[in-house]
């Protein structure tokens, strides 16, 4: 044996050994490492030529347009537009345009939200909370509040003028807030400013290609790839005797019919990022809804159907409380399907009555089977 | 005995030890397991916790079911790995002789050692992310689709955003995290590797949440275990509390089931908090042209996915069209950008991302060894054929 080269490799080898450990142990250098860094805003045009440009139809975007005289403010954070009105008196009220995903808590959680900055105390009936009315062929739900006493530092006291417009998986607010006697004498430009509001087919790319008329938004973000899936409407075929019903914020389709016994029942498509708490949990929620006790995995396996529709594959769950919910309403029923897909959960559902549920179930399938999903 | 002799002997004891053909076949052995034992867990514990946990790990900790102590059970592969290699080139030192005999073994014996070596390179140094891009759409990030960062965002500046992006695992460690570049500090209360939201609305008896400010407040958060499924995405969630000089502003949920930013104000500059899939900036953009998804004629059975991407690189002044399909993926800067799937209608690719240094390595090991191999046999034969025309 070659005694000299061992003794080298002797010295080398723990060296190398605890090398390699060392290595080993770390793991990715730069997987515990805060970095800093500048970039071009997302929305910024890059210097590049545009992409050519494709007829598909691209997420759309919500755009308005400024009453004269409305000064407008750069938006930011959360602010997609936003505006300062003056008052002759040099009174300003404060005009915001700003979006959250989904349902942002549910329309009467942010009605609540505007009620508690005039210090009113919250509501708890929906009807309470404002009217819905007409904007461009969409639903917008409009906000009239008032405080009971002054709030402002010159002893007005203050009002908010809302407008709650849900519009493919985003919920808009648009808001003016100022002392009373300014914000009423703005009323019927604040209603011309709803007006104006209206959704188009956006350009697609990272930058709005299409000029807001009303400023203000070019700084908003691209939509997130999330919600990128839902900004697509539905598109479905309606089945015979089912009517649209105005959609709420967590709601993208909402529809009722009406059996021959004369009871109404509810159909809603809900779609949430994620799976949602899983199918068993969701399910589980249900099975509470109609007084049933929770399941397992198992039983569930066992008990659901899987439909399968234009290359979906829905879970299927039918489900019936074992005595009548209440006197008026009878055995209750829930049929409702839900897909997981594409990093989303989508929850179609059918309640009511358990005949009146039972007798629109083929309608419900067929429904499934109309609705793509996108 | 003298001392060079006992100091010389000192020194071979270890020598001998990892020389030995025994270690070696140890070593193969309970590699075998390993791989059995991983190939099991994978159903408990889905192929990527498995990687971290059985294979890039020197060790395999158990711990029974409800103790918070663990014991080392069998070594990762790390260990082995080196183990083999240090058996190897020990075994080179003691037992082989260089001579042209032995060149086929040699070679051979090379190319395991560089394989050995590439695994390690490999597993430590490789990183796999994704790009999901809209038709139109241009991206100069990838983003990592198992590990999530808190992003900071200076959106004060109407044109640049300044982001101080703090990776997951210093998110997990909790604690306070200070920058010099933010005039506050972020305090992380807690953090959920993955979690289930709700709206508060939908959820009465739920507690008080620990956000006071954005969104959070509306939203009830509830711990879940990390996904095991492949096509599952963890929706992580942390509660960040952000202190300035005049106290806490506040504490915020941050989710990436939470997509928009939330903002706050403190010395005239617009911060945004938002969770997302960790990104990795790249020197060039990538702009999504079209996206073509073949089916085989009356079928709706797929025949090719490519993508047709415009590649600009400022740096370089490269400004090219590239078509990226299944088996032509593009290959530029150190990455690799294969055609991994679709979304959208079809209207958004998704490309998966590599990059990894040591890409070459296994090509040039199996050469050696292949080259090894053919040189050792043909020498036998050679000599066998010669002594039979004797």
């Amino acid at each position: 044996m070659p005694l000299s080269s061992s003794h080298r490799l002797l010295v080398r080898l723990p060296l190398l050994a605890t090398a390699f450990l060392v290595c080993a142990g770390c793991g990715k250098s730069d997987d515990a490492k805060i970095t800093v860094y500048r970039i071009p805003k997302e929305t910024q045009p890059a210097a590049m030529p545009p992409p050519a440009a494709t007829n598909e139809a691209a997420p759309a975007e919500v755009h308005w347009t400024a009453p004269s005289g409305w000064e407008e403010q750069p938006a930011s954070g959360f602010r997609k537009g936003s505006f300062l009105v003056r008052g002759a008196d040099g009174k300003t009220a404060d005009v915001s345009v700003i979006s959250f995903p989904e349902a942002a808590g549910g329309l009467l959680a942010n009605v609540n939200r505007w009620r508690d900055q005039l210090k009113l105390a919250p509501i708890s009936n929906e009807a309470e909370a404002g009217k819905p009315m007409a904007v461009g062929g969409h639903d917008m739900f409009f906000v009239d509040l008032v405080s009971a006493q002054p709030i402002g530092s010159d002893g007005s006291k203050s009002r908010i003028l809302g407008g709650i417009f849900p519009a493919n998986g985003k919920t808009w607010f648009f808001k003016m807030m100022g002392p009373d006697q300014l914000v009423e004498s703005q009323r019927a430009a604040f209603q011309q400013f709803l007006q104006s509001v209206h959704t188009s087919e956006g350009a697609s790319g990272p930058m709005p290609m299409t000029a807001n008329t009303g400023g203000g938004n070019t700084n908003a973000p691209t939509p997130p790839l999330i919600a990128a899936a839902q900004s697509v409407p539905l598109q479905y075929t309606l089945p015979p005797g089912w009517q649209e019903k105005p959609l709420s914020p967590m709601r993208l389709a909402s529809f009722k019919a009406t059996s021959p016994n004369g009871k109404e029942i509810d159909v809603s498509v809900v779609s949430l990022p994620g799976v949602a708490g899983g199918d068993l949990a969701n399910v589980n929620r249900w099975r509470g809804q109609v007084t049933l006790g929770p399941i397992d995995e198992d039983a569930l396996a066992r008990t659901a159907e899987h439909v399968k529709a234009n290359g979906h594959d829905f879970l299927v769950v039918d489900l019936v409380s074992d005595a009548p919910i209440d006197v008026q309403q009878g055995k209750q029923r829930i049929l409702a399907a839900i897909l997981d897909e594409n990093e989303r959960a989508w929850f179609i559902k059918m309640t009511g009555e358990d005949a009146a549920v039972t007798a629109q179930k083929s309608a419900f399938t067929d429904f499934l089977r109309s609705l793509k999903i996108p | 005995m003298t001392a060079t002799a006992i100091g010389s002997d000192f020194l071979h004891a270890p020598l001998r030890f990892f020389a030995s053909l025994r270690l070696t076949v140890v070593c193969l052995g309970l590699g075998m397991l390993l791989v059995f034992l991983g190939t099991l867990a994978q159903v408990h514990l889905g192929i990527h916790a498995v990687q971290a946990r059985y294979f890039q790990s020197l060790l395999i900790f158990w711990s029974p079911p409800g103790a918070s102590w663990k014991i080392p059970i069998l070594p990762g592969g790390y260990l082995l790995g080196t183990v083999l290699l240090l058996n190897l080139l020990a075994a080179h030192a003691t037992r082989f002789q260089f001579s042209r005999k032995k060149i086929g073994i040699i070679l051979l014996h090379f190319g395991v050692i560089l394989l050995l070596l590439g695994q390690l390179l490999t597993g430590l140094f490789a990183r796999e992310t994704q790009m999901r891009i809209d038709e139109g759409q241009t991206l100069g990030y990838s983003e990592a689709p198992r590990e999530v960062e808190l992003a900071v965002i200076d959106a004060s500046d109407p044109k640049f955003d300044q982001v101080v992006a703090i990776p997951e695992r210093v998110l997990a460690r909790g604690g306070t995290i200070q920058n010099p570049t933010l005039p506050f500090t972020l305090n992380i209360r807690q953090f959920l590797p993955n979690s289930h939201l709700a709206m508060r609305s939908q959820e009465s008896q739920a507690p008080p949440s620990m956000a006071t400010t954005g969104l959070g407040t509306n939203i009830v958060v509830a711990e879940v275990p990390r996904t095991v499924k492949d096509d599952e995405r963890d929706l992580s969630a942390a509660f960040v509390e952000v202190a300035g000089v005049q106290g806490s502003l506040g504490t915020w949920l941050v989710s990436n089931a939470i997509p928009d930013p939330q903002s706050f104000a403190i010395n005239g500059h617009t911060y945004e908090l938002v969770m997302r899939q960790r990104r990795f900036y790249k020197q060039f953009i990538l702009t999504l042209l079209h996206f073509a998804h073949d089916s085989y004629a009356g079928t709706d059975i797929p025949k090719n996915f490519s993508s047709r991407v415009r590649l600009v690189d400022f740096e370089r002044g490269e400004n090219r069209e590239v078509l990226i399909s299944m088996n032509d993926p593009l290959r530029y800067r150190g990455f690799t950008f294969y055609q991994a799937g679709f979304d959208n209608n079809d209207r958004t690719t998704v490309l998966q991302v590599v990059r990894n240094p040591a890409m070459l390595l296994p090509y040039i090991a199996c050469g050696l060894v292949a080259l090894g191999l053919v040189t050792q046999f043909s020498m036998h034969l050679f000599g066998f054929v010669k002594k039979r025309s004797r």
